[in-house]
C-alpha cells in the first residue's frame, strides 16, 4: 500500500521537478540574499514610513544588498537593514540620519547633546525616536555593518511602492495635517545634523 | 543529434548541429555556468574559502605576504556564541568599510581588558569593561597593528570568520587551534 502511493507520488510532475529545482537553487538562493533580499520589518521604529497603524501587515521590503556590498552606495535617508551592533543575531531597519564628519543633535538617551560621527561611522535613527533602539541609544554605528537598503515595499499590496521622502500635499485638511506632521518630523531630523553651525537639508 | 551531453564526438555534432540549435546549447551553457558561479559565490561567502593575507600585524602567526589561508565562516555563522579568546578572527574593519583585517580576540563582552599594557597609546593603568556584543582584537605583532588599543571594543557583528588553516606554504602548513589557557 505504502509502496503503491509511493510510486504513484513519484509520477506526479512536482515530483520530477525536484532534482532540476536543487540543481538551480544557486542561482535562485544568490539573487534572493546577494542581490535583491527580501526582509519581513517587524517592529514600529519605522513608523509612520514602514509598518503604519493603518496597515494591518507588516510591511516586506526588498533590499538591495549588491550596491551596498560593492560600492558602498548609501546615502544620508537613505532606509538601511544594518546588523546590530550589540546583537549578533539581530537586524534593524533604520533610517541614516548622519554620514561620517557630520554634527548630529542627539536625543535624550544619549549622554551628550551633539556628537561628531567619526570616520567610517553612520548615525542611524528611527522615525519613530520614541519607540526606537537607534543611534541615540548605542551611539554612532560602524558603516561596515550596514547589509542593504530598501529600495520598495512589496507586501501590503495597497502600500507596494518606493518609500520615498515625504512631501508637501494639498489634499483634505486632516490629510495634509498628517502630511504636514510628517514633513517637520523629516525636516527636523534633518536640521538635527549641522555642518559649522549651519543646518543641511 | 546530442548536443546536450559530452561525448568524444561533441565538436563535430557541434559544427554539424543547426545555427538554432548552437544558439540554444550556448545559451544553455552559460546558464549552467552562472548556476555554478552563484554556487561557488554562496559557498565562498557562507561556508568557506581560501584567502590571502597580507600587512604585518599578525606577524608571528602569519608572514607578511604570500601566505594562503582557509577561511572558515559556517562555524561562526551557526554558533557566534562559540567565538572565544585567542581565536583568529577575520572582520570588517570599523574604520573603513570595505577592508578585511584579521585579528585575535584578547577579550569577550563582560572581560575587563588593559587598554595597552605597554603603555604607547594610553597609559598602562587604564583599563575598559567590553561592553555587550563586542570583543576586543589586537594583533599578535603590536607594533605594527591597528587595533581596540586605538579604535576600542568592536561590534561581533562585525566578524566575518574565523582563520581555519594555512595551505600554502606547504612546509608551513597549519590547523590554527585556540592557544588561550585560563589561569584559576
Amino acid at each position: 500500500m505504502l509502496r503503491r502511493a509511493w510510486a504513484l507520488f513519484r509520477t506526479l510532475p512536482a515530483f520530477r521537478q525536484v532534482p532540476s529545482l536543487l540543481y538551480w537553487s544557486p542561482t535562485v538562493l544568490f539573487a534572493t540574499t546577494a542581490l535583491y533580499v527580501p526582509i519581513h520589518i517587524t517592529g514600529r521604529s519605522m513608523q509612520p514610513s514602514l509598518n503604519p497603524d493603518s496597515s494591518p501587515w507588516r510591511d516586506i521590503g526588498i533590499f538591495d544588498r549588491a550596491s551596498v556590498r560593492v560600492s558602498r552606495d548609501y546615502q544620508k535617508g537613505d532606509v538601511v537593514a544594518l546588523r546590530s551592533p550589540g546583537d549578533v543575531n539581530h537586524m534593524l531597519v533604520k533610517r541614516i540620519a548622519g554620514m561620517e564628519g557630520d554634527v548630529v543633535r542627539t536625543l535624550p538617551p544619549y549622554p551628550d547633546l551633539i556628537v561628531h560621527v567619526p570616520r567610517g561611522h553612520v548615525w542611524v535613527e528611527g522615525d519613530e525616536p520614541f519607540y526606537s533602539d537607534d543611534s541615540n541609544l548605542f551611539g554612532p554605528v560602524p558603516a561596515a555593518l550596514i547589509d542593504s537598503k530598501l529600495i520598495a515595499i512589496v507586501w501590503p499590496l495597497p502600500r507596494v511602492g518606493r518609500v520615498s521622502r515625504p512631501e508637501t500635499p494639498r489634499e483634505s485638511e486632516a490629510q495634509y495635517r498628517h502630511a504636514m506632521a510628517t514633513f517637520e518630523r523629516d525636516r527636523s531630523r534633518s536640521a538635527k545634523v549641522t555642518f559649522d553651525g549651519v543646518a543641511k537639508y | 543529434m546530442s548536443l546536450h551531453r559530452w561525448s568524444p564526438r561533441w565538436l563535430s555534432n557541434f559544427r554539424s548541429a543547426s545555427w538554432k540549435d548552437r544558439g540554444i546549447y550556448t545559451g544553455k551553457t552559460c546558464l549552467h555556468l552562472l548556476n555554478l558561479a552563484c554556487a561557488i559565490h554562496l559557498i565562498s561567502e557562507y561556508i568557506g574559502r581560501p584567502s590571502t593575507m597580507t600587512g604585518p600585524s599578525m606577524l608571528p602567526t602569519l608572514a607578511h605576504d604570500g601566505e594562503l589561508v582557509i577561511e572558515d565562516r559556517l562555524s561562526v555563522r551557526l554558533f557566534p556564541e562559540r567565538i572565544s579568546r585567542g581565536d583568529i578572527v577575520i572582520l570588517q574593519s570599523p574604520l573603513e568599510p570595505g577592508r578585511i583585517i584579521c585579528k585575535r580576540i584578547l577579550g569577550m563582552p563582560g572581560d575587563i581588558v588593559c587598554v595597552d599594557p605597554t603603555g604607547v597609546l594610553a597609559p598602562s593603568t587604564e583599563h575598559v569593561i567590553v561592553p555587550k556584543g563586542h570583543v576586543w582584537i589586537s594583533g599578535d605583532n603590536a607594533a605594527y597593528s591597528r587595533d581596540s588599543r586605538e579604535y576600542g571594543p568592536v561590534s561581533m557583528s562585525l566578524i566575518q570568520g574565523r582563520l581555519f588553516a594555512r595551505i600554502w606554504p606547504l612546509q608551513k602548513a597549519t590547523i590554527f587551534r585556540n592557544p588561550a589557557t585560563s589561569l584559576d
